[in-house]
């Protein structure tokens, strides 16, 4: 137990003492969470569009009026053609077209939207935003009501992704580094000719990140109530048990990254691509897991933070019992126990 | 009961063969040297003896433990100092040692008695981190760890590479006081004064044991290689009468601390001369002034007739530099590296091309010219990054310890090629820790605490102490430092 604490202490004060380390560790998600939460955006706000119309009755001043009036569009201009509406969207002085027809009044129909559709997913948005808004609300045929997010922010999508990308980088890349550092430095040759057993000398090394990666978590959970306003709906404690599975997870990950890498930039670099870039593409992070091809579906059913993302997104904004996630619990347990065990298996006692 | 049996132990890495049919019994209580040129196998042979590798075949016990099979017992019996440092360099003396003792199941309080020669002496320093601690004292510290659990069997893989003689001294009395204590001792070094402190010795080479004996019988028996003729060096001829380094009170300091503390000489045109001093004295500091790598506190200079204030960059232009850790690029091809180095200092394509093969028929390294420098063995590798260091023809080259972990036949031969560079009148600037090497310079300065104590002609400075050679003069001015670490 003495050794397994001064093991523990041993590995602390390594973090601890390299700042820059330490700063980039608590910075990286605070930076993220604001880029993420503000910066990057899909939310339509301020689409800046042009009004083309032969004649301004009251019936067409109407629906501009409710177009202006709501926080989604600006009215930049109000010009005659369409033609002449096509040139300002080409010229990015306007990102789409309203067009009335000459008997829109007389008819209440009639309506062309010419949308600038070079980014799809927010021409689509926009195209859906602009017909809510238009209908709205004198002929209602539908209604449509959000669940759990409402006002349709980002962020609620962002968080539970951002909360899956950073546990797993730190974890993994952070445990894989400083294993690999011990066997670049020499030290590790002192520590297998100790007496101590490699497991303990393992589980001492993982302590200080699980701490860490918890300290992160609670810095990113809080980051997300109060600066970006994301509701915590579900129970803190479920979210607290998940995020402990995929934490584990992560930390054997690294230790298995460090069995394959023989210095520090070559465990850098398989944390980072082997990791980051089918996290980022593939986890249903970015893009929805259901409209990619097959293949690339089958590859992200092995790829851990789907299962955690997925998880998040259902216990923190949709609030549901723990119940309703055991599935991604199982598999992520699952996942967990499959690279611990293997993890250990492959971890080297002797040298090469 | 032996402590070490090596029954024909052979260990090869793919097509190399690190050791082949290697056997030596080492008695209860022994200091037993494990000697020979890098590349030896040494290291391979310690790695086994501790449980970290392997062998292919042949058995072996320590302390009557088998190493295959009772990895465990060993480990628990054993005291391991490997090459490179053992230390955590961003934890404090204290904090490594009872780290270390924690590690082996023991207290500092209670291992202390084991330690307390030894670590009486860095205890002041028990706060300081050991990464800013001077070499020697790393080696004392790491010392102290090993030792922290009472082994009964100590490995020490050359652990006094790059300390100066006075530590290294230090070093080796306290092994004398471990054999006092039973603890049977394993080691290697590159240093022939401590190879004669062994009670035996094996010597090593390609992984084959050429023969086991005391001492002075294999340092005869194989006096080819560590105790080569000396050479001949025919001075004054080629010594010019314009300095090409000339220096007036330099201080470097560093906050309150003064690195190099007012040192003024002058070096002359095709001048070897040797800058000695035990390890933190300061000697890096004013090499990286000379150099154009960091500016001067104080004091005056010219290098090549550049001034060391404000020409870095002609000076830079007109000097070569090899240092001990950084030579040439390990996976580039022999040519590559020339051609690389050459290029860098503005060398045409024709003269490259010429000059190369110049050199490498000089060398003997015609047939290696497309061979990876990792594929070489140490000490060619210094003769080939001392002969790209002067290969676009520096007024002075400056070399940082050219000549760390090789035998003393190899040592000679790179002497050779300097005394060869210094008859085309290039000057040599050189630091090393090999006291024998300070004999063949022209010139000699010591530097103690920051400050010149000693410069003059090898023969000058051993008249002027009424000492017998330049080892002992180096000792007698060394113990008088007072500060004791960088």
């Amino acid at each position: 137990m003495k050794q397994f604490s001064s093991f523990v202490i041993k590995e602390a004060k390594h973090i601890v003492r390299d700042r820059r380390t330490m700063l980039i560790l608590f910075v990286m998600p605070v930076v993220l969470m604001l880029i993420f939460g503000f910066a990057i955006s899909n939310d339509v706000r301020n689409v800046r569009a042009v009004v083309v119309t032969s004649q301004m009755d009251h019936v067409t001043q109407q629906v501009i009026d409710r177009l202006s009036h709501s926080e989604y569009f600006v009215i930049t201009a109000t010009v005659g053609t369409s033609k002449e509406a096509e040139q300002l969207i080409r010229r990015q002085k306007a990102d789409m077209a309203v067009v009335f027809s000459k008997d829109f009044a007389a008819k209440r129909k009639g309506i062309q939207l010419i949308v600038d559709a070079s980014d799809p997913n927010m021409a689509q948005q926009w195209n859906t935003y602009a017909m809510q808004t238009i209908l709205n609300p004198q002929s209602s045929l539908i209604e449509t009501k959000m669940l759990y997010n409402p006002r349709m922010k980002s962020a609620y999508n962002f968080v539970p992704a951002i909360m899956g990308m950073l546990l797993m980088l730190i974890c993994a890349m952070m445990t894989s580094v400083s294993i690999v550092r011990e066997k670049e430095k020499g030290t590790m040759e002192v520590l297998l000719v100790s007496p101590v057993r490699p497991i303990m000398m393992i589980v001492a090394k993982a302590v200080p990140y699980l701490v860490l990666a918890f300290a992160i978590l609670v810095s990113i959970l809080l980051m997300a109530r109060f600066v970006l306003g994301v509701p915590l709906a579900g129970s803190i404690l479920w979210i607290f048990v998940v995020s402990a599975i995929y934490i584990l997870l992560a930390l054997s990950l690294g230790l298995l990254i460090s069995n394959i890498a023989s210095s520090q930039l070559m465990a850098l670099l398989l944390s980072a691509m082997v990791l980051l870039m089918p996290i980022v593409m593939l986890s249903g992070m970015l893009f929805p897991i259901e409209s990619m091809p097959m293949v690339l579906q089958w590859i992200s059913a092995v790829i851990p933070p789907r299962y955690y993302i997925e998880a998040m997104r259902k216990l923190m904004i949709m609030g549901v019992g723990i119940g309703e996630v055991m599935r991604e619990v199982a598999i992520l347990s699952g996942m967990t126990i499959f690279l611990l065990i293997v993890s250990l298996a492959k971890f080297k006692t002797r040298l090469e | 009961m032996n402590a070490i049996e090596v029954h024909h132990i052979s260990k090869s890495y793919g097509k190399v063969k690190a050791l082949e049919d290697v056997s030596f019994s080492v008695g209860k209580g022994e200091v037993f040297g494990l000697i020979g040129p890098d590349g030896a196998g040494k290291t391979s042979m310690y790695r086994i003896l501790c449980t970290l590798l392997l062998p292919n075949m042949g058995s072996a016990t320590v302390d009557g433990y088998d190493v295959k099979r009772q990895t465990r017992e060993i480990r628990r019996r054993v005291g391991y100092m490997p090459g490179r440092f053992s230390l955590y360099q961003d934890l404090t003396v204290e904090e490594n040692l009872y780290f270390f003792a924690t590690l082996f199941g023991t207290t500092v309080e209670e291992g202390y008695n084991s330690i307390k020669a030894v670590y009486s002496q860095i205890e002041r320093f028990k706060n300081r981190r050991a990464g800013a601690l001077s070499g020697g004292m790393k080696q004392k510290l790491a010392l102290c760890c090993a030792l922290i659990h009472s082994p009964s069997v100590l490995f020490l893989d050359e652990p006094t590479t790059g300390v100066d003689p006075v530590s290294r001294k230090e070093f080796w009395d306290m092994l004398a006081m471990l054999k006092e204590r039973g603890i049977t001792i394993l080691a290697s070094t590159p240093y022939l004064d401590e190879v004669r402190r062994c009670e035996r010795v094996a010597f090593l080479h390609q992984g084959h044991l050429q023969g086991i004996d005391t001492p002075d019988a294999i340092l005869e028996r194989f006096s080819d290689v560590f105790n080569p003729p000396a050479i001949e060096h025919s001075k004054a001829v080629t010594v010019g009468e314009e300095n090409v380094i000339e220096v007036q009170h330099l201080v470097k300091s560093f906050g309150s601390f003064r690195a190099v503390d007012d040192i003024s000489f002058s070096v002359r045109r095709g001048e070897i001369f040797g800058f000695l001093g035990a390890n933190g004295a300061g000697k890096t500091t004013a090499m990286h002034i000379l150099t154009g790598l960091s500016q001067p506190t104080q004091g005056t200079g010219t290098v090549v007739g550049y001034d060391i204030c404000t020409e870095h960059e002609q000076i830079k232009k007109n000097i070569g530099y090899m240092s001990q850790k950084f030579s040439l690029y390990e996976d580039l091809t022999v040519a590559e590296n020339i051609r690389l180095f050459a290029g860098i200092y503005g060398m045409n394509d024709q003269t490259i091309a010429r000059k190369t093969d110049e050199l490498l028929s000089r060398l003997n390294f015609a047939e290696h010219k497309n061979d990876l420098v990792s594929s070489l063995p140490l000490g060619w590798k210094q003769k080939l990054a001392f002969s790209v260091s002067i290969f676009h023809e520096p007024g002075v080259v400056f070399l940082d310890e050219p000549t760390g972990g090789v035998d003393p036949a190899t040592r000679r031969q790179f002497w050779e090629l300097i005394y060869d560079a210094a008859a085309r009148g290039i000057t040599v600037f050189v630091t090393t820790h090999y006291m024998d090497e300070a004999e063949y310079c022209d010139r000699i300065s010591i530097m103690v605490d920051g400050k010149i104590r000693a410069l003059g002609t090898p023969d000058e400075l051993k008249q002027n102490y009424h000492q017998p050679d330049i080892n002992h003069v180096f000792t007698y001015l060394a113990r008088q430092a007072s500060r004791s670490s960088d």
